[in-house]
């Protein structure tokens, strides 16, 4: 660190840890315009009444909008019955979608402002999370490709799993302790690796706010699991 | 020191996403390289930050898109057919049967009793003169 920061080299080209936030933001521009040519085709489809691109939009997106779901709200059951409720919206607001902008990115929008109006009511309820993401085994089953990266893949040995697995379980419980438009920065950016643009497209923020408030959030973060880093 | 602070909050996080332009990037690596307290504390926010980038991928339950897919449709139909459209067609048919069976039922006891009625309107007519009636006996009928 302190060789990187002598002005020898900028940090970020010798930096060897890159987060996967950063790895998955590399993802080339050419795949990126694929996605967005793919999307709107799937979009004029749905349009058209063709139920195979829903299926297919839903199957694209489930993973993203639930792993956000239950990152933002931290119960498997109120987050699967939440990304339903948003692919529902979907299907019913599609012809109001104007295909400015990607389309992921007001697939997002729906997302975050039905998470917001469900955690102000289960505020009002007094809701509290009963299962904790990390707790349940399908937290765990990997997708296609499987998980990006794990703690545990990065120790080897049981006792480093299960401190693996006891860091992911303070993080996930810190994070739910956190403001929600703080929690929902860092799931966006951290967690999901959206870049600045697209989540500014989501949130409506000004980037300046975007940068001070992802910062705050992370330092806030940071104090809270402390304990778990020493 | 207060020019540390403002970097980390203006800067530190962005340039850890790599999302400061080249000249501004610069300017912070200088900084930094001054600041052993800001350098601790961007080593901490790194070390956060990929940590909470570790954490695994979350799947949706396998049956997730029947699922939506079921509750579309349960609304399509509700919104084409109201009310009717959540209950299901034998439902609906039994329900017309057994409307139909307490009409009926209904209509039959109303007729069952009409005519006990006509007798008991009978029974209050007056008798003709000079034919009076037996006290308790049955009224006789003129024609």
């Amino acid at each position: 660190m302190a060789t990187a920061v002598s002005g020898q080299q900028p940090l970020v080209r010798e930096e060897p840890e890159s987060t996967p936030a950063q790895r998955k933001e590399a993802t080339s521009t050419e795949e990126r315009r694929a996605a967005d040519l793919r999307d709107r085709r799937l979009v004029r489809r749905l349009r058209q009444g063709d139920q195979r691109a829903f299926e297919e939009l839903v199957r694209l997106y489930q993973n993203r909008i639930f792993g956000l779901m239950l990152r933002m709200i931290g119960n498997r059951q109120e987050a699967e019955d939440l990304a339903q409720e948003v692919f529902i919206t979907l299907h019913r607001a599609i012809g109001q979608y104007r295909g400015e902008g990607r389309f992921y990115t007001w697939l997002y929008r729906i997302a975050t402002n039905t998470c917001k109006n469900r955690i102000k009511y289960l505020r009002g309820r007094n809701f509290h999370r009963s299962v904790p993401v990390e707790d349940t085994p399908e937290a765990h089953d990997p997708g296609e490709g499987g998980p990006a990266v794990r703690l545990q893949g990065q120790v080897a040995g049981p006792e480093a799993m299960a401190e693996g697995t006891r860091l992911q379980s303070a993080i996930q419980r810190e994070l739910a302790q956190l403001d929600p438009e703080h929690r929902l920065l860092i799931i966006l950016r951290d967690i999901q690796g959206l870049s600045y643009q697209e989540i500014l497209g989501i949130t409506g923020l000004q980037e300046g706010t975007l940068k001070s408030r992802l910062h705050r959030a992370r330092i806030a973060l940071k104090d809270r699991l402390a304990p778990y880093l020493e | 020191m207060p020019a540390a602070k403002d970097t980390s909050a203006e800067l530190m996080s962005a340039y850890l996403d790599a999302e400061l332009a080249a000249d501004d990037a610069a300017a912070f690596e200088e900084q930094l390289a001054h600041d052993p307290d800001a350098q601790s504390e961007f080593e901490q926010l790194r070390k956060v930050v990929s940590l909470v980038s570790s954490l695994p991928e979350v799947q949706a339950p396998p049956d997730f898109y029947e699922k939506v897919s079921k509750r579309v449709r349960r609304r399509q139909l509700f919104a084409s057919e109201g009310m009717w459209g959540l209950v299901s067609l034998p439902f609906q048919v039994l329900s017309i049967i057994v409307i139909l069976t307490v009409a009926a039922l209904y209509m039959m006891a109303q007729l069952e009793q009409q005519p006990t009625a006509i007798e008991r309107e009978t029974v209050v007519l007056p008798a003709a003169p000079g034919s009076a009636p037996a006290e308790g006996g049955p009224t006789a009928i003129r024609p």
